[in-house]
């Protein structure tokens, strides 16, 4: 029998039995759909939960901080590897390492126009920025030979305030660290003049300018509070801050002056002590980038082994997505015993089948249907029962999933519209085309034993079978 | 005419209960080529029995049936499935056609098997139903048409594939006199032109007149064969 032939005769006796058929369609149905929309849902929390964590900090970064390492628990086991070229040369060498820049920190009053606040300034190697997973919402990022730029992050504005608001904050009818509707745009192409002291001589101080030429995207975690401009022009800040005499213990702080509020996200190391003639050509820490999240905690990992004091957002990640992975087995789970149940009902619908055609079996064997020709059509026929479950067990799965979300969203916003969708269940194209080629193995495994029995049938009997 | 089936020593035992009944007792017969003969016997005499081991369809206890010298006993059942499809035709009593389909459709049947495509499969069916009379049947289910209606759809089923042998078992049984003479007048019809041979099985001695040989069967044992139409 060929394939056409096979496909048109197996509908044909499906369809002669509509109702029994219909309802062991539905069986599959139901079991695909609910195991599809609970893998959706597990599928989707995990999703969800990635997001959140990306949008504070990206999962393929790592910073390598100095200071003291410690421990599991907490407990500092002993200072940091120190960080400079020596470091990075090293930490290139790491397998799944793509980037590594140096980078400075430091804290300085600021002034753009008539307003005044305080600067969270990051000096990185300008070339390597946009490979950095920076991505500018506005101008541009920095590029090599950049001199006197910034960019900045999209809270950077709401530390900067005129007259009036100072003067509101200062009645107390505004919260400084509150965040004020600001627009981030408002900074663009603006000059900033950054004011430092000199952490020997408090009196001494100096203006440097700088041109605002990019904005960040991105509304939340640590970039968004950041402004970013070349090493060097940080380097030139740092030896003014840092010339003169040397100091006795805490010339390491040279960014204590003039912070005015809140939005400092970094925590300032204070109180480095040893050689400080060495320390003060290192770097404040260095920006690692991965080739991908599944290296990052590899790297990150690798880096403590070595001694370097190593944080990344996807540290914690691991965690999350162990119990994503478990949420997903236990939802996908329930829905392989609805599945599995409507895999006995297809099993049950074939013997059925098979006890009402006996005699047509027989006939068909009489008159030379192969072997492979019984075996084939009932096989198909169990098969067709779970490729049509699965069809529309697929279909009723995008609305099931459609509405969930709905229904979450409104829940979770209480009606406001929301600036994030979220999508709490979630069918990937993957999960469908499983669900049907799952749907379908169900109905040809599920019509194996009901084949192998009308395979078996005497011809004979059968004929006889009145 | 050459033998075209040879039949030697052939038993066939089945258990019923705790009893052994002895549905052939060693029988042996030579069926010549393009001959209709008729096995002539009551119900439990082993006729039916003797047919479907010939036909491949039961396995004989003991004994041989050798087809132009090739031992369909000793076959193995895929093997007999594809050698019935392509030279054998059955006819049964009940008809034995598939409701599901209709008339052209059931026809056709053997050439789905036998991967024949579509378009010329229902041509050939198509013409044999014509020459069944059956030409404005074509499309109906075999539960709208009559017994002997019935009977002429199976009787093209069974010669679609132009078969070697015919099995015939009880082709009237369930047929009034009239409608038994026509299907009887194609059958002997179709030996006659076509060289096909023909057996059949019958409880009916009336119907023996059609055959060229009848021979008669009690307890599983051929007790006589009678040649040239004359059945005592």
């Amino acid at each position: 029998m060929n394939k056409l032939d096979l496909l048109r005769l197996a509908r044909q006796n499906l369809w002669r039995r509509k109702m029994r058929t219909f309802l062991t369609v539905l069986g599959v149905l139901i079991g695909t759909t609910s195991i599809v929309v609970m893998l959706s849902l597990g599928i989707g929390l995990g999703e969800e939960q990635r997001k959140s964590m990306e949008q504070w900090g990206s999962l393929t970064m790592i910073e390598v901080n100095r200071g003291m390492v410690f421990d599991e628990k907490g407990e500092p086991v002993g200072e940091a590897k120190e960080l400079n070229d020596e470091a990075v040369e090293e930490i290139k060498e790491i397998p799944g390492v793509t980037v590594v820049s140096p980078a400075y920190n430091l804290h300085g009053e600021a002034r753009m126009g008539r307003k005044e606040g305080g600067l969270q300034l990051v000096g990185l190697a300008p070339e390597l920025m946009d490979q950095l997973e920076f991505k500018a919402s506005e101008g541009r990022l920095l590029q090599g030979g950049d001199r006197n730029v910034l960019v900045v992050g999209q809270r950077v504005i709401d530390n900067f305030w005129d007259e009036s608001e100072r003067r509101a904050m200062a009645r107390g009818m505004r919260g400084p660290g509150r965040r004020e509707e600001k627009d981030p745009s408002e900074m663009m192409e603006q000059r900033i003049a950054l004011t430092v002291h000199n952490n020997n001589n408090y009196e001494k101080k100096r203006k440097f300018n700088f041109t605002v030429v990019g904005i960040l995207e991105g509304e939340y975690g640590q970039h968004s509070w950041q402004a970013y401009a070349p090493l060097e022009d940080l380097q030139r800040i740092r030896k003014f801050m840092l010339e003169g005499a040397k100091s006795r213990s805490d010339d390491g702080n040279f960014s204590q002056g003039g912070v005015m509020t809140g939005g400092t996200v970094r925590v300032e190391r204070v109180g480095r002590s040893r050689s400080n003639s060495r320390d003060t050509d290192n770097y404040d820490y260095l920006l690692v980038r991965t080739a991908g999240i599944e290296h990052t905690s590899q790297v990150s990992e690798v880096l403590r082994d070595k001694g370097y004091n190593s944080w990344s957002m996807a540290d914690n990640l691991e965690g999350f997505e162990k119990t994503s992975r478990t949420i997903q087995a236990v939802l996908g789970g329930i829905g392989a015993i609805t599945l599995l149940v409507a895999a006995i009902g297809i099993t049950n619908t074939m013997i059925m089948s098979i006890y009402e055609r006996t005699k047509e079996i027989g006939v068909m064997k009489v008159i030379g249907a192969a072997f492979s020709d019984i075996y084939s059509l009932f096989l198909t026929e169990a098969g067709m029962i779970g490729f049509l479950g699965g069809v529309f067990g697929l279909g009723l799965s995008y609305g099931a999933s459609h509405l969930i979300n709905h229904l979450v969203r409104n829940y979770i916003s209480g009606g406001m519209p929301m600036e994030e969708v979220v999508n709490i269940s979630l069918i990937p194209p993957w999960l469908a085309l499983f669900a049907l080629v799952f749907s379908i193995l169900i109905g040809v495994v599920a019509g194996l034993y009901p084949a192998h029995r009308a395979v078996r049938l005497s011809p004979i009997k059968a004929i006889r079978n009145e | 005419m050459a033998s075209l089936i040879e039949i030697k020593g052939l038993t066939k035992k089945y258990r019923l209960g705790q009893e052994v009944i002895t549905a052939l007792d060693n029988v042996d017969l030579t069926i010549e080529e393009g001959e209709f003969l008729c096995i002539l016997g009551t119900s439990g005499s082993g006729k039916s029995t003797l047919l479907h081991v010939i036909a491949g369809l039961e396995l004989a206890t003991k004994g041989e049936v050798l087809l132009k010298g090739v031992s369909i006993t000793k076959m193995k059942e895929r093997k007999m499935a594809t050698f019935r499809r392509k030279h054998m035709g059955f006819i049964f009593q009940s008809y034995n056609l598939l409701s599901s389909l209709t008339a052209i459709e059931n026809v056709a049947l053997p050439l789905v098997f036998d991967r024949v495509n579509k378009k010329e499969r229902l041509k050939r069916s198509r013409e044999m139903l014509i020459q069944m009379g059956l030409k404005d049947r074509l499309r109906n289910k075999p539960t709208e048409m009559s017994g002997g209606q019935q009977q002429r759809v199976s009787i093209a089923r069974a010669l679609i594939n132009n078969p070697k042998i015919i099995f015939a078992d009880e082709p009237t049984g369930n047929l009034d006199s009239k409608t038994t003479q026509e299907i009887m007048e194609i059958l002997s019809e179709k030996v006659r032109n076509s060289g096909v041979t023909m057996i059949m099985v019958t409880h009916d001695l009336n119907l023996a007149e059609y055959a060229d040989r009848v021979i008669k069967m009690i307890d599983g044992r051929i007790t006589s064969i009678v040649p040239n139409k004359k059945v005592g």
